[in-house]
């Protein structure tokens, strides 16, 4: 370990409050940064882990107000006496959505962003783009449009724009937000690699299960602002309530072995029949005549009982088949049947009296000047009666334990709130089936597995089926699997059939858990998958 | 919705030029259009720009859909000027007097009375509007098929705008996809919510107040993803000194002579009207 | 939220413009569909009420060029030319209620939206009336009939779309105005 002078990045004693704000959003907080580390800063949402970032990357208090207190030395030398220029070439920042910080239109020139508007000479500028490309091993998009690129590749685009800046000191803001695990495991083992060649990391990340492969040196866990734990992983596995923030599963189970077992969790739904709800029969689509097929001969069925969890990689075609059983989307060959009738032949807004389909991104649906009147909007839609959609509302908004926000507009709420609106806004129509697209994207921990246990257990659907990348997700919740990769579906089943092939979910690009491997091993004894804390009375 | 540009590379004659000679080129030959109202002078320019047309190789099926748009407009105004409205522009030479048709109408109830009085002077002048707004048409509508959008930012900064205002310009066309496919999202997401935007009901008001459901959420979107950029772009320097583009564009000797070709078009209209030739002229031979 | 100038020009009203500029583009294409045949030049576009919105919100110059690079990349992508003096007239119909920018505090008041109303109907009026008239000396029409043909159609479209949707957007804006920490 290095001595604390030669520390890349000294905070001591940091408090910041917004302009707008009573509250600090963060409170003397105090760590270094060691040249060659990885840290770890973890939290829930709301914790203040941006507002740390920008204290160090210098948009506070350059851009955004408040009172700032405490000592923030890069190099030994005070951030606040570092031009902007000075500080982004020691300090880099990647931003959480890649999507949000690529101002190129195409790959050369969001690399050369920086550099260009530092002035350099135009052969300078060319040759260390092509260096960090290389460097990243993404060369061959250099003169790609950045629009047409997979979310992993634009990730990679974004951090280019940022290294060749040449920062010693790496800010990295939920960089996994927006990536398949397969992905995301791809990009910790790359920021790994930017550590061991020298840079300072301070990676932030709520998935400490998945970042702590990469064996962080450090960890520093916030909560409400204030610094819990700052130490080796290892320590504060102990100290965080695994009920707020995903542990490992083993941990989970060696800590709640002596809590309270959680309450039996029992979902409410028909049992199984035979008539299938929605038919996918040999089903190819293709989104242009000269693309190739996007899905490639789906046969499948939904049953009334039906859990369904679709996993798969990013692209793989999980979103477009959501999209055919409501028919946003017809097939180019083949049909879907829902309850029937093929599709090409009702408009979506009469399949929507069939399924409530809640889409990925609640900012891009909401509109309403209150929450009640979001919610409000679909069963208008479809004509119900008044009454029917007082009392529908009512019951949604408490489905997502929002009742307080009634009368707010829901686009003041914060993203994990908006998330619940717009799942809400889908339940008050009163569908008979239930689609989610990454139900748990943005949400915390808590928040998720609370309202997802919810919906589970209230009656009135007649079959759930949810998109996502969480496989611990699927693992808890789901009693059917499905498994897509290119177009197709590479394996149909029960959770137990189609998790336990580990080879085949690698080659679909789907990554097992501590928790599935846990509940793979005591499957024997449970005969069922279970969450971690139930799982605790199985482990001797 | 994918929203995209119309420009390929063509390997034209028109996109080996610099494209600000060809902006410069193109201001200075409307200008000099705007000078004349002689059709003998207008069908020269008609054919240099549809000259120019050919050069950039379109095809019908491309610019078909802006040529109906051109005829649609073209023809409202010139028959609403020439049978409705009927002064113009170029005063005395409407006032003609060799009256084709003349007809006077009393409007009903209202008991006004307008009058028809189309004389061969004033058809002749539809002849030379139809002429010059075709000229016109033709010389802009080519830029979008054959300029690189990506350039847009490059050419005007060596236009000598400001880097911010220019590399605006840049940004917007980056994220002209990217809100085209967030408005596709929006709509799927809201007919999924039983959303018909299809079905016309109410008045202009009703229809208008419907859109807000697609219109609210992509803008503040938008508007929220715009923090982002800007915090983005200030961490990268944007704005703090002179930047580099590395978009380059020299100018070439043929870039020159094509600036050179519109500037003696130009000076060549100015003397020329100034001189007393391009008013407006009728043939004598239908004035028997 | 912090308001400096009513001219200032820095990294976010670059952003900012570049998006009204881009939104404006998509939206006018998107929303064809409803288009008025007997409109010379214009169609029904809820898309107008953008740059009036983007001026209200984030100043004259961002209104100015939402209005006016927008409407040139709309014309670019439908293939429809370049229309130097229409493009201005749509600058104007959001440069104009960018003059009262810092007069805007409380999106959501009253008295906020009416004076952001009477501004759009200014700005409609100038920014059509300006493009109009320069009808006269490109096309070679009347006072008249670029009056009756250009103005009009052009004036009554962007003013129903605009009166209606700038409310709308005012309020949706107080509502996310609150969560940057600005």
């Amino acid at each position: 370990m290095n001595s604390p002078s030669e520390a890349r990045l000294e905070i001591e004693g940091l408090t910041f409050c917004y302009h707008s704000r009573q509250e600090p959003a963060i409170q003397d907080i105090s760590f270094d940064l060691q040249p060659g580390e990885v840290m770890l800063l973890a939290g829930a949402s709301g914790c203040g882990k941006t507002t740390l970032m920008r204290c160090i990357n210098g948009l506070i208090p350059k851009i955004y107000r408040g009172s700032l207190e405490g000592q923030i030395r890069v190099y030994g030398r005070p951030v606040s006496e570092m031009s902007m220029a000075e500080l982004s070439q020691s300090v880099g920042t990647l931003l959480q959505d890649p999507e949000r910080q690529i101002v190129g239109s195409y790959v050369l020139n969001e690399v050369a962003f920086g550099l260009e508007n530092l002035g350099l000479p135009r052969g300078e500028i060319m040759e260390r783009v092509e260096r960090t490309l290389d460097y990243l091993g993404i060369a061959h998009l250099r003169d790609r449009e950045v629009f047409n690129i997979s979310g992993g590749e634009k990730q990679k685009i974004a951090l280019a724009g940022i290294l060749v800046m040449e920062p010693r000191i790496l800010l990295l803001d939920e960089p996994l937000a927006s990536l398949d695990p397969a992905s995301s495991s791809g990009a910790l083992q790359l920021f790994r690699r930017l550590a061991d060649d020298g840079i300072s990391v301070l990676l932030v990340e709520h998935r400490v299960d998945e970042v702590l492969a990469i064996q962080p040196e450090r960890v520093l866990y916030l909560e409400d602002g204030k610094a819990v734990y700052l130490g080796d992983p290892q320590g504060m596995l102990d100290v965080v309530d695994y009920r707020r923030v995903k542990l490992p599963a083993r941990t989970v189970v060696r800590r709640a072995r002596n809590a309270e077992p959680p309450p039996e969790f029992q979902p409410a739904l028909p049992p199984p029949t035979q008539q299938p709800l929605i038919d996918f029969q040999k089903v190819g689509f293709r989104y242009r005549p000269e693309l190739p097929e996007t899905l490639r001969g789906v046969n499948l069925q939904v049953h009334p009982g039906d859990v369904i969890a679709v996993l798969g990689a990013n692209g793989a075609g999980k979103t477009t088949l959501v999209k055919h059983a409501l028919g946003l989307l017809k097939p180019t060959r083949g049909q879907v049947l829902l309850e029937g009738q093929d599709t090409r032949k009702l408009t979506v807004a009469q399949a929507a009296h069939t399924i409530g389909y809640v889409f990925q991104s609640p900012t891009q649906m909401l509109y309403a000047p209150t929450v009640e009147e979001e919610l409000a909007f679909g069963p208008r839609n479809l004509a119900h009666p008044p009454e029917q959609i007082r009392a529908d509302v009512s019951w949604a908004i408490r489905t997502v334990h929002l009742e307080p926000e009634l009368k707010t507009p829901p686009l003041a709420l914060s993203f994990g709130q908006q998330k619940r609106v717009s799942i809400a806004a889908v339940l008050a129509m009163r569908s008979r089936i239930l689609m989610m697209d990454e139900p748990t994207a943005g949400q915390d921990y808590w928040n998720y597995r609370s309202f997802m246990d919810t919906i589970l257990q209230m009656p009135g659907f007649e079959a759930i089926l949810f998109i996502t990348h969480d496989v611990d997700l699927a693992v808890i919740y789901a009693n059917r699997i499905l498994l897509i990769y290119n177009g197709q579906v590479a394996a149909d089943g029960s959770p137990h059939a189609v998790l336990r092939d580990e080879e085949k979910l690698r080659a679909c690009r789907v990554l097992p858990t501590s928790l599935l491997e846990l509940n793979l091993e005591l499957y024997p004894q449970t005969g069922r998958f279970l969450r971690a804390e139930a799982l605790a009375q199985y482990v001797a | 919705m994918i929203v995209s540009f119309n420009y390929r590379n063509r390997h034209s004659l028109l996109e080996r030029l610099d494209p600000r000679a060809r902006w410069i080129f193109s201001l200075l030959v409307l200008f000099a259009i705007t000078m004349f109202w002689d059709v003998r002078f207008l069908l020269f320019f008609l054919a240099l720009t549809l000259g120019q047309y050919y050069l950039a190789r379109l095809t019908w099926r491309e610019t078909r859909r802006a040529w109906y748009f051109v005829f649609f407009i073209m023809t409202t105004m010139v028959v609403v000027n020439t049978i409705i409205t009927s002064s113009g522009t170029i005063g005395a030479a409407m006032k003609g007097t060799h009256t084709v048709i003349f007809h006077q109408f009393t409007i009903p109830i209202t008991g006004w009375i307008w009058e028809l009085n189309l004389t061969v002077e004033r058809l002749w002048f539809a002849v030379t509007q139809v002429t010059r707004i075709l000229s016109i048409s033709a010389l802009f509508l080519v830029i979008p098929f054959t300029m690189d959008p990506r350039q847009y930012g490059a050419t005007f900064r060596g236009m000598g705008l400001p880097d911010r205002l220019a590399y605006t310009l840049d940004l917007a066309f980056r994220f002209v996809p990217t809100l085209g496919r967030d408005f596709q999202l929006t709509l799927d997401a809201q007919r999924a919510r039983g959303y018909e935007v299809e079905k016309v009901e109410g008045g202009l008001f009703t229809q208008i107040r419907k859109m807000a459901p697609l219109v609210v959420p992509v803008t503040m979107n938008a508007i929220l993803s715009g923090e982002d950029y800007a915090n983005a772009m200030d961490l990268r320097c944007f704005g703090l000194r002179k930047r580099t583009w590395i978009e380059k564009l020299t100018y070439h000797w043929r870039d020159y002579l094509w600036i050179g070709f519109g500037a003696l078009l130009l000076i060549a209209s100015v003397v020329l009207s100034l001189l007393g030739y391009g008013e407006f002229w009728v043939p004598s031979i239908l004035l028997q | 939220m912090e308001k400096k100038s009513l001219w200032a020009f820095g990294t976010r009203e670059v952003v900012y413009a570049a998006i009204g500029a881009a939104l404006y583009a998509v939206l006018s294409i998107a929303t064809n569909f409803l288009q008025i045949p007997a409109a010379a030049n214009v169609s029904i576009r809820p898309a107008v009420a953008i740059p009036m919105f983007f001026g209200l919100a984030f100043g004259p110059w961002v209104g100015l060029i939402t209005g006016l690079v927008g409407n040139v990349i709309s014309d670019l992508i439908s293939g429809y030319g370049f229309w130097p003096w229409w493009d201005l007239g749509n600058g104007l119909i959001g440069f104009i209620p960018g003059l009262i920018y810092l007069q805007m505090t409380d999106f959501r008041s009253l008295g906020d939206i009416i004076k952001a109303e009477i501004m759009v109907v200014v700005g409609v009026a100038v920014g059509m009336f300006v493009a109009s008239v320069s009808e006269i000396w490109v096309s070679g029409i009347d006072f008249a009939t670029s009056m009756a043909t250009n103005f009009v159609p052009a004036f009554i479209s962007n003013i129903v779309n605009g009166l209606i949707l700038v409310p709308i957007l005012m309020i949706a804006y107080s509502a996310v105005r609150g969560r940057s920490g600005r």
